[in-house]
Formats: C-alpha cells, structure tokens, sequence
C-alpha cells in the first residue's frame, strides 16, 4: 500500500484530469479510514504539487452549488518525477 | 462544465490560489520565528546541569577536541533525536505513522534521509568547525543559505528566480549579515581565518541544499513526516555514529556512555533540550511546507528571518526574563530586521503590480 500523498499524485501518471473530489472518489476505498483523507488537506496536496511543476491546471469552475472545482493533470516533467519516484 | 470558467469561477480561483499562497508564506515565516525559540533553548540547555562545568571550570579535564567537537555534536545530535520524538508522536496522533513507516523505506524517504544527514551532521559539523577556527565571523557566513537554495530550487527544480527575487534576496543577505555581525570587534587574521570561512560556507550549501531539496521532496512526502524522517534520521546517526567516532578519535570510547548519562540525568539541561526538539521539529516542518508551498526563493528567504529572530528572543528570554547582561540588540540590527523584511517583500511580491491594479481602478 503506498503512502496517501504518493498515492494522491500516482492517480495523474495514467493522463486524466482529475479534481480533489474526484481523487476522493478513486483513493475512499484503501485511504477513507485515514485521519488526514480530508478535502483540505488534498487540495493543499495538490497545489503544491502544481506550485513545484508537477501538476499543471487543466480548468476549473464554480458547480451548482458554487463550490470551486479545479481540474489538475500531471506535467510530462510530473509523470517522469512521479514514475521514476513513486513505485 | 464550460471551457471558460464564468467571472465569479475567476474571483473563487484568486481566493484559492491568495489564501494558499498566504498560507505558505505564513508558514514560511513561523519557522523562522520558532528557530529563534529553539536556538535560546539549545544554547541554555547546553549552558546548565553537566555543561555549566564541561564549559566552565572543567573538573571533568576534558580535551579542546572534546570541548569543542563532541560537545557540539552532542547537542546537535541530543536535540535532533528528541525531536524526532515529538515529530513522529505527532504524526502518530495525526493517524500518519503508518505512512511514515512506508515513506521510510521509500525512494523519496532516501532523499530525504540523504537531506538529513547533509543538513544534520555534515552542515551542524562544519558549522561548529568553522566557528572554532575563523570565530564568530563564521555565523553571517551561513546567511548565504537562503540564496544557495534558491539558486538550488532554479537548476535543479526550475522554480522561478527572476531578477527581482535576487534583488530580495541579496537585501535579505545584507540584511543578515548585518544583523549576525553585529558587536562582532576581534576577528581573528590567522591564517585559520580563511579555512574557517571556507568551512563556514560547506554548511550554508548544507543547509541550502536541505531547504530546497526537502522541501521540494515535501510536494512528494507529507510535511509532517518528512520531519519525523529527517529528525530520526540525523539524531540517531549524529548521536550514535558521529559522536562515538569522535570520541574514538579522541582516545576514550567509554566518553560517549559518561557525557551522554550525564545530559540525560540532568533534569534541567533536558528540559531545556525538550523544548529546543519541540521548537526544532516544528520550525524545520513549517521550512519544508512553506518551501513547497511559496517555492525554495521566498520561503527560504523568509526562514532566514530566523537570523534577526535569534538575537531577539536571546534578548527576551535570556536577557529579560533570566537577567543576563549582553544580548541587548543593538539599533543597526532593528534597522537590518525593517531591511529583511523590505527583502522578503520584494521576492514575494512585484511592487509595480501595485501600480498597475491602482491604474485599472482609476481607469
């Protein structure tokens, strides 16, 4: 089983865009009992990752609730660090 | 949804992006701060109990060797792994040890250990060296960190670094030299002088390379067990590696036993070096987050306030509150602190842009 944050950022190495809900939705099945698998918390994850060239936004916008969604994919220089860092 | 995010879609995102990037910086800046709590700790839980002799009158005969190096490194060591202690309790509480078992034993874990023993033993060591051979002019030597890390987060991670953000950061430099050479009046010519110097600048790249190289790895590692790896790291190899071979090179293995029991049955220097791992743990977790959130430039440049830090809480804590003379700040350091702030202002943020929203609010 890998580490939450590494499995955060594993997700983007097949291509697709993916938002903080969306990783929530792929990650609830191994990572839901894990006290920091809080919306927060990944959306910090993955602006980090966007601040150091990992990740670059892909869009983003307000749903019908106008709850912010901002839609991530890895960089190619991302998809190297992640698969030659995240096995 | 559409390809073009609506106008209050736009207004969200500049919240989002502001409050994160106010978030880092913030955090940036309170690592700096808690580094300055941590060194008044370190620095009076190395001056009671066993050290008040070991550095004062010295019953115990020790050697300079062992007055200078494996006392340092023992400090350095003790303090690292009580630190490790708070910081892996805190990801425990926090659910995370699991993961920082599983970050351990993994390829960025190895970095990050790699970090911990370059800006552990290796900068620690030559910090202390180059101290005891070029005196205290060493220590604004070591303000050079902040630039080496950004320099580091350029090359190797392609983080912006633009002509405006080394302008900061040389205000920042100049700002802390300043502050760190303040009352600094008998430098020492020897021919020593030069190699201390030279030494001094081995631990600025140490600890720059730590700032930019973890912090980056902190995008991979949760924050808060990147801490608890570097802390387990540098504490258990400085203390159970270095200091004993540095009692070997001094002719007494047995030294490591006696000064170690002495410390830790010392209950006023340990609750001194309590305090210092607890200050210790959380201001280099704050450095990395806030390096991977604001980028090694402005992050590190804000740790570096840790420089004017330092001498403040010196002068609160040690010579307000336990009354001793000497640690008053002279003006020129307040004036240095105003001047790092300008610093940090200018890599964080581009004053024209100041200009600019004025004159589309006019218009």
């Amino acid at each position: 089983m890998l580490p939450m944050n590494y499995a955060i950022l594993k997700l983007f190495a097949d291509g697709k865009t993916y938002d903080a809900d969306k990783v929530m939705v792929e990650l609830k099945p191994k990572y839901a009992n894990f006290r920091a698998f809080k919306k927060p918390s990944i959306v910090e994850s993955l602006m980090a990752a966007e601040k150091n060239g990992l990740l670059e936004q892909a869009s983003f916008d307000l749903d019908d609730l106008d709850e912010l969604h901002v839609y991530y994919r890895a960089t190619d220089y991302g998809k190297d660090m992640i698969n030659q860092y995240i096995r | 949804m559409n390809d073009t995010p609506s106008p209050q879609a736009v207004a969200a995102m500049r919240r989002l992006t502001s409050s994160f990037f106010k978030k880092g910086l913030l955090m940036a800046l309170a690592s700096g701060i808690i580094y300055g709590l941590f060194s008044v700790f370190v620095s009076q839980g190395m001056a009671v109990g066993p050290w008040a002799d070991w550095y004062g009158d010295n019953t115990s005969m020790l050697s300079v060797f062992v007055l200078i190096y494996v006392l340092g490194l023992l400090g350095s060591g003790l303090n690292d792994l009580i630190s490790a202690i708070w910081m892996t309790g805190n990801a425990t509480v926090k659910g995370k040890f699991m993961d920082f078992l599983r970050c351990f034993k993994s390829k960025p874990g190895l970095v990050m250990i790699v970090c911990a023993l370059i800006g552990g033993p290796i900068a620690n060591g030559a910090y202390i060296v180059a101290l005891s051979t070029a005196g205290p002019m060493a220590a604004p030597i070591t303000a050079l960190c902040p630039a080496i890390g950004a320099i580091i987060g350029r090359v190797a991670f392609k983080q912006e670094l633009n002509a405006r953000m080394v302008i900061g950061i040389l205000i920042c430099l100049i700002a802390a030299v300043v502050v760190g050479s303040a009352g600094i009046t008998d430098v020492d010519a020897s021919p020593n002088f030069l190699l201390g110097m030279i030494i001094a600048l081995v631990a600025a790249f140490g600890w720059g390379i730590e700032g930019a190289v973890a912090g980056y790895g902190t995008t991979l590692i949760d924050y808060e067990i990147s801490v608890s790896i570097r802390q387990t790291a540098s504490g258990i190899i400085t203390l159970f590696v270095v200091v004993p071979v540095l009692c070997v090179i001094a002719g007494n293995i047995g030294l490591w036993g006696s000064l170690v029991g002495q410390v830790v049955s010392s209950p006023m220097s340990m609750t001194f070096f309590i305090a210092a791992g607890l200050c210790a743990g959380f201001s280099f977790a704050l450095w990395y987050k806030g390096n991977s959130m604001t980028g090694a430039a402005l992050g590190m440049a804000c740790n570096g306030t840790y420089s004017f830090f330092v001498p403040l809480f010196s002068w609160l804590i040690l010579g307000l509150i336990l009354g001793k003379d000497g640690f008053a700040l002279a003006p020129i350091q307040w004036l240095a602190a105003v001047v790092m702030v300008i610093g940090i202002f200018l890599i964080a943020v581009n004053p024209l842009d100041f200009f600019k929203k004025k004159q589309e609010l006019e218009a």
